[in-house]
């Protein structure tokens, strides 16, 4: 008896996954469409979390620390101090303060009452350097290590910083990364969920045929495959899908949003970019949804 | 071929479907299973195709221990084996040549294979001209015949036949049995149950009776 190879097998149970979708067409687009929703769902969810991780992150800029500078270090010159402020973990830029210019901003904030300095001759601020920390290390345990290591150095001679204002922001980060992965497993469980018990629908719906393939000699690969095979394409439909779904609601919410919110529908990704992690991820949930759903019902 | 011995069949609640079967049916023959609704003829049937296990006993088929035989084998033995049910399980929205066809394509036949023992086999049991016709506007007899086709066209060892005259006039009744008889004199080992006793009188084959899960004849 001829048997097919490999290759023209796999191809034949490709053709056989079409036949089907193609006589099973209502079901199939409803399990695409399903999918699809449930894909804009996660995918919307997880934009506005970065969007929003983003927008905080930004806000996390607002965290600096001044470090004065003991006058007598001033004569070593101020780029080479400069330079160990600048090569310390989590600093991300350094500004320098002159201390005639700290002298032109406390005038400049004391306006209207330049009485209170004007007996004074000699300058007496102290030179600075105003650190901006970079994202990674705007928590409170971050700020800390860049304070401790500058408060070490030998040309510092005191170093400020508004312990609430990172203590809070701290916190706020914490509760925003907490809530976003609860929200997140919840909607990417309840994803798969909806997706396996889709593809299960049209599982039993076809449970005759499978029954009768079982009776003549199908093994189990043979029955899955084409399920799986399925699963791969409904899924790369939803994945469309959704970015048809996602685009459309982005062009409906523009200019009809707060301006302030307008942070919330930058999108991450390019287009192709998110053609391809919908599409893809579309994929994964459809073949996986498949293959535990025809394993479950297979009964191994 | 077939050999049983000391099969039994018990479900949970002290009810039984067989009670300590022993039978041997040899290579080529043709024997009749027969007895009451309810005797266990169906799960015989069942036990020897590998759809149900049995609780107690060892089964021996075409040279091989069932209980020795992985899950994962139970296709390839199910391949040597042509099943015809009372109830024809064809795939409705499928034509007969798909039908038929589908024995062939799970063993992974290649198309124009099947094509051509496709044919040959609708031509057997005289349904070529019904090739392309859905199943589910078939006549019973048309679609025994069709169920017939499916277990023929991988040229099976054994047939086994659950009531296949069941739901067919007596005319067609004896048209099927003649298949089958002509199916047996090509070598093919056949088992037909049916609680029809005319149609075992009007043959001079072997049966095996049943009566209340246990062999009585």
């Amino acid at each position: 008896m001829k048997k097919r190879g490999f290759t023209s097998g796999v191809v034949y149970l490709a053709a056989d996954a079409l036949r089907s979708m193609r006589a099973n067409a209502a079901s199939c687009a409803l399990t695409a469409v399903t999918l699809g929703f449930s894909l804009a769902i996660f995918f919307l969810f997880l934009f506005i979390f970065i969007n929003l991780e983003s927008a905080v992150n930004k806000w996390g800029d607002k965290t600096h620390i001044v470090v004065y500078i003991k006058d007598t270090a001033l004569k070593d010159g101020v780029e080479r101090l400069r330079d160990s402020a600048r090569f310390i973990p989590g600093v991300k830029t350094v500004e320098y303060v002159s201390k005639e210019k700290a002298l032109e901003e406390l005038k400049a904030e004391l306006k209207g009452h330049e009485e209170i300095i004007a007996g004074v001759d000699v300058n007496p601020l102290p030179a600075s350097f105003d650190i901006r920390v970079s994202p990674a290390y705007t928590d409170a345990q971050g700020v800390a290590s860049v304070v401790g290591t500058l408060k070490a150095m030998s040309w510092a001679s005191d170093v400020q910083y508004s312990r609430e204002w990172v203590e809070k922001f701290s916190a706020f980060l914490r509760f925003i990364e907490l809530a976003a992965t609860a929200v997140g497993v919840f909607i990417a469980a309840a994803t798969v969920f909806i997706i396996s018990n889709t593809i299960r629908l049209t599982v039993w719906a076809r449970r005759d045929e499978i029954e009768v393939m079982r009776l003549v000699g199908a093994t189990d690969a043979y029955i899955k495959i084409p399920f799986f095979i399925e699963g791969v394409i409904q899924g790369f439909i939803g994945g469309v899908f959704a970015l048809g779904v996602l685009t459309a609601g982005r062009y409906i919410l523009l200019g009809r949003m707060p301006g302030y919110l307008d942070f919330a529908l930058s999108l991450p990704l390019d287009f192709p970019e998110l053609l391809a992690a919908l599409a893809a991820s579309g994929m994964l949930m459809g073949a996986t949804a498949s293959i535990i759903s025809t394993t479950r019902f297979l009964g191994n | 071929m077939i050999r049983m011995f000391h099969v039994s069949k018990n479900y949970e609640g002290g009810s039984f479907a067989l009670s300590d079967v022993t039978l041997k049916i040899a290579k080529g023959e043709f024997v009749f299973i027969t007895g009451s609704s309810g005797a266990g003829k169906t799960t015989l049937l069942k036990i020897m195709f590998g759809s149900e296990a049995p609780s107690e006993g060892q089964i021996i088929i075409d040279g091989r221990n069932y209980f020795k035989i992985p899950r994962a084998e139970i296709p390839y033995l199910r391949r040597r084996i042509g099943f015809v049910f009372q109830d024809f399980k064809l795939l409705p929205q499928g034509t007969v040549f798909e039908n038929v066809a589908l024995s062939l394509k799970v063993m992974g036949v290649g198309s124009i294979e099947v094509k051509r023992r496709v044919q040959k086999v609708l031509s057997y049991v005289k349904l070529s001209h019904r090739a392309n016709f859905r199943a589910a506007v078939l006549s019973g007899g048309e679609a025994q015949r069709v169920a017939i086709a499916r277990a023929l066209v991988k040229d099976p060892a054994i047939i086994l036949a659950d009531e296949p005259t069941g739901n067919l006039d007596p005319h067609l009744a004896v048209e099927t049995i003649e298949l089958f008889k002509e199916v047996n004199g090509r070598g093919t080992t056949v088992v037909v149950a049916t609680h029809d006793s005319t149609l075992i009188a009007r043959y001079a084959k072997r049966a095996i009776g049943l009566e209340s899960g246990r062999v009585v004849a």
